[in-house]
């Protein structure tokens, strides 16, 4: 991404950010039912969105790997850095619901189908970054990465439709805008919004980093044949 | 060093496979978390039962498999039933053919009120009764959104009215 785009977009979900906890906080009405504690609609679903979106991007990007006519290492890296992002929006997810169960629910946590397949997919992902650091070559450790993320993301559907499928103490899908007061569903649609630009912009900085990095151990590498050719001239020089 | 002792020499360091590279002890141990950690879940979360609840219908017309087990049952408290009593809170819980009596022991959720569908965990008194001893209620609520006063308009000096 280029800086100008990826500033942009920061920006950009910084003002969002700022603008749907002004709506949040101060517009929107209290709900009828859960009186204040309705204002944790506006971070909530959207954070489960923004990981829902990262694992299906990296699991896509784990496909183009795969597949050798798509194969790169910048696919990879956008796995990657996707997961990393993920991770951290699915463990907001789960501190943000447990911190709004408590009052409504009259618990932090249930083993309920959505709250457990939420937290398995979390820990799905840790385990793909764990993954990654298990030493291998850059395409081993790519090919395995590719395969984990595949594999982890067969949770995620699972996730999203398990409200449906069982019974669940969990509400059924907040997507449902029609069922929203109109104040509380633009402001619910505006954090949508902003944690996506969040999640663009921290994926791209992130991305800039892994790719930076990467091309610094090709310099190295590049540098370090060079010294030893030059070591060999002077070897062949010399005549050892 | 002559070309041929030198060929040799190259020729064994391509025979030599590469050694394998170690996996250091932490990551072995950050994978072994983690699979106890799926494992876990899986066990404790999805492998139980994927249905948190029964309802008070389907709760009852699987009444003799249920006997006085553990279950968490779902149903909407019924107006005008709800009784505080000296360990907590009593009142009957909804279903479409038959309604349940819950003794809870503990105080409600904030939220706890009539009309509304809750789980309450616990266990029938009997095997044939209508009773129900819980020691937890549980709000479930909606995903529908409504202002608490939606007629609510802001007077121009600011106030709400």
């Amino acid at each position: 991404m280029r800086t100008y785009l990826l500033r942009t977009t920061g920006i950009a979900a910084v003002l969002g950010l700022a603008l749907t906890a002004w709506l949040g906080l101060v517009v929107t009405p209290p709900d009828a039912f859960q009186a204040d504690y309705v204002r944790l609609l506006y971070i909530h679903p959207p954070l489960a969105w923004v990981a829902y979106l990262a694992f299906g991007i990296a699991a896509l990007c784990s496909i183009l790997y795969l597949w050798p006519r798509t194969r790169s290492l910048a696919v990879d890296r956008m796995a990657l850095c996707c997961v990393e992002v993920g991770v951290v929006f699915a463990l907001l997810t789960l501190v943000t619901g447990s911190i709004w169960g408590r009052p409504t629910w009259g618990a932090f946590w249930v083993w309920d189908a959505r709250l457990t397949s939420t937290a398995l997919m979390a820990v799905l992902f840790i385990g793909y970054l764990a993954l990654r650091k298990v030493p291998g070559s850059p395409d081993q450790v790519a090919k395995r990465a590719a395969v984990a993320a595949v594999v982890s993301f067969v949770d995620v559907p699972i996730d999203y439709y398990s409200v449906q499928w069982w019974n669940t103490l969990h509400q059924t899908s907040t997507l449902e805008i029609g069922a929203i007061h109109g104040s509380m569903a633009w402001a619910l649609l505006l954090g949508f919004l902003s944690f996506t630009l969040l999640f663009a912009w921290m994926v791209g900085v992130r991305y800039r980093i892994e790719a930076t990095r990467a091309l610094d151990a090709e310099r190295a590498l590049r540098d370090a044949v060079a010294a030893r050719q030059r070591e060999g001239g002077v070897m062949v020089e010399v005549g050892v | 060093m002559s070309d041929a002792v030198a060929s040799a020499t190259f020729d064994d360091e391509l025979a030599t496979p590469a050694p394998r590279p170690r996996i250091k002890a932490r990551v072995v141990v950050a994978l072994v978390v983690i699979v106890a950690a799926i494992g876990f879940l899986l066990v404790k979360g999805i492998g139980s039962s994927l249905n948190y609840y029964d309802t008070v219908d389907q709760a009852l017309a699987n009444r003799s498999q249920l006997g006085t087990g553990q279950l968490n049952l779902e149903g909407v408290v019924r107006p005008g039933s709800i009784t505080p009593t000296s360990k907590g809170t009593d009142f009957f819980i909804e279903g479409t053919k038959a309604d349940v009596w819950v003794v809870n022991t503990g105080s409600p959720p904030q939220l706890f009120q009539a009309n509304i569908p809750v789980v309450v965990v616990g266990h029938f008194d009997s095997p044939h009764a209508l009773v129900f001893d819980s020691n937890q209620i549980l709000v479930k609520h909606s995903a529908s959104y409504i202002a608490a006063n939606p007629t609510r308009v802001r007077a121009p000096n600011g106030t709400v009215r």
